[in-house]
């Protein structure tokens, strides 16, 4: 897959402070890019300099095959729609009239409208006035704004923040139906591993301004050291007897882990722990929560 | 004007709907009006003879006391809307920084040309009403509503910029009201100094001034010709302001 975002050594400072430090990104078309970092990482600075709502101090930007300037920015930028940090709005008027305003200044037919709104699921709701509207239902309307004109790329920061459980499934379900419908790019930022990880299929991991990681998801999940907790009657002699057959185990804290997850070693495993007596009484897969992704990468804790 | 700039001004007129723009020169002209009634039914017949010198030498001050805190609000209920909704960002990858500024200012001007239209009308009226006994002098009432709108289109920029940039509009508000204050005050100072206050300047061009004798107490006014060359060195100063307000504005990172 074309990469549809690329960055070169992308470097932006505030006063003495490196917000977004020699960052090499790269998007592929079609992909759902989950950027990944802990708060203050840089990661909604590096999406403004992308809509070159910040300046870039030095690097280069690529948008869909052109390098950006001040001169072609907004015409690269009508291909793309964007959701940053919080949802825009006008509270006075209703999400119908909210959308016109996108319409008119994006100079696309109104007939637009409804299909962005069937799209968000905002049919019935498009004639109240914005500010009687749920935080759900703003990002909603914001997701249908950054849609007019069916944008090739779409650039969303944090869009599940401050929403309930059931507003986060909604705001997932549908932005993952995206670049299969539609065929749109997606960059979404998160400092949740959990929500990049139902949704996205790369990701890039940024620290202190850094990219520390960038490649595919099963390729972070590898890299992340995923592992089987083995619980049975006796983990000390389950441990002994994996090492006697060369399967790698470890006891750590008390508790058995299985350091293997393809599908022949786990049942090979077992198989030699059920044909030695020894009882099994759970098999978990357990993923390794960012904070130790970070621990793992970087080798410092970070506060999520 | 191109096409993109005209659809940028149709999407500012779309974000005024139910904003009820219009009813802040029309309160403000209101105000006006009572006074302009109140000051005319205590004039004597000698004082209604020379009915519109009085108001060209009265409504300047008139607007040195408003019309700083009308185009500060003006400049508010365009701009923070935007705040408010937090809609600077997604606008600014849609259209440019300066082309949004000009939207809003050239609005804004639509609302201070409607008050100045008002304000024409109103001494007009008055004029008939009150049956002045000179003729009205289309120059100098020309020349006051274009001191008028030119002082409030400088302030508009000020007021715009700074509602622009604040997070919350009770900064821009204030200055508006400093500046009605700033403005009274300056009229008592000295010429140059008065001259550093551009709230001030609606006082500054004036087309009537008064003569006041003590031991009479007779008013008398009377025309005085109108400073062209000092207007026309205001007029290049407010298009500098305007120009740095607006670079001001663009340069704001959001």
């Amino acid at each position: 897959m074309r990469p549809v975002i690329t960055t070169e050594a992308l470097t932006k400072q505030y006063g003495n402070k490196t917000v977004v430090n020699q960052l090499d990104l790269s998007v592929p078309a079609g992909s759902i890019y989950g950027f990944l970092g802990p708060n203050g990482a840089g990661k909604s600075t590096t999406i403004k300099l992308l809509l070159g709502l910040v300046k870039a101090d030095s690097g280069s930007m690529r948008l869909l095959d052109r390098e950006i300037t001040d001169k072609n920015r907004l015409s690269i930028l009508s291909q793309t729609g964007s959701l940053i940090e919080a949802p825009a709005y006008y509270g006075h008027l209703s999400g119908q009239e909210n959308l016109q305003i996108i319409c008119t200044l994006k100079d696309v037919p109104e007939t637009e409208i409804s299909r962005v709104l069937r799209i968000v699921r905002m049919e019935e709701q498009k004639d109240k006035k914005v500010r009687q509207y749920s935080l759900g239902m703003k990002q909603r309307l914001g997701l249908a704004a950054a849609l007019i004109g069916n944008p090739r790329l779409l650039l969303l920061d944090e869009p599940t923040n401050g929403l309930d459980p059931a507003g986060i499934q909604e705001m997932r379900e549908l932005i993952c139906s995206l670049p299969k419908q539609y065929g749109m790019t997606v960059l979404i930022s998160s400092h949740l591993l959990s929500e990049i990880d139902q949704m996205a299929d790369h990701v890039g991991i940024i620290d202190k301004g850094q990219l520390i990681f960038q490649d595919t998801l099963s390729c972070l999940h590898e890299h992340s050291g995923t592992r089987l907790l083995l619980r049975t009657d006796n983990d000390k002699a389950a441990l002994q007897l994996l090492k006697r057959s060369r399967i790698p185990a470890e006891l750590k804290d008390g508790k058995l882990y299985l350091r293997v997850l393809e599908d022949k070693a786990v049942i090979h495993a077992v198989s030699a722990l059920v044909n030695a007596g020894i009882g099994i009484l759970r098999i978990n897969e357990q993923q390794m929560s960012l904070e130790d992704i970070f621990l793992h990468l970087t080798g410092r804790q970070v506060s999520l | 004007m191109s096409s993109s700039f005209i659809r940028q001004l149709r999407a500012e007129h779309q974000k005024g709907r139910r904003r009820h723009l219009l009813l802040i020169p029309f309160i403000f002209l209101l105000f006006q009006i009572l006074w302009a009634f109140w000051q005319l039914n205590y004039a004597d017949q000698e004082e209604l003879g020379s009915g519109y010198l009085l108001l060209f030498h009265h409504l300047p001050m008139m607007n040195t006391l408003l019309l700083p805190m009308m185009t500060a609000v003006t400049a508010s209920r365009l701009c923070d809307m935007e705040i408010k909704g937090d809609t600077l960002k997604l606008l600014y990858t849609i259209q440019e920084q300066t082309s949004l500024y000009d939207c809003k200012y050239l609005t804004g001007l639509s609302y201070l040309a409607a008050f100045t239209i008002g304000q024409g009308l109103l001494i007009l009226g008055l004029g008939m009403s009150y049956h002045f006994g000179e003729p009205l002098k289309w120059p100098m009432l020309l020349e006051h509503l274009a001191v008028t709108f030119s002082v409030s289109a400088a302030l508009l920029a000020i007021q715009q910029t700074l509602s622009l940039l604040s997070a919350s509009q009770i900064l821009p508000l204030a200055a508006g009201l400093v500046g009605c204050f700033l403005g009274l005050f300056s009229l008592f100072f000295p010429a140059p100094i008065a001259r550093l206050f551009i709230w001030g300047y609606y006082a500054a061009f004036p087309a009537a001034a008064m003569d006041w004798e003590r031991d009479t107490r007779i008013v008398h006014y009377y025309e005085v010709s109108f400073p062209a060359a000092g207007f026309l060195l205001f007029l290049a100063a407010a298009i500098a302001i305007y120009l740095l307000c607006r670079t001001i504005t663009a340069r704001k990172e959001v």
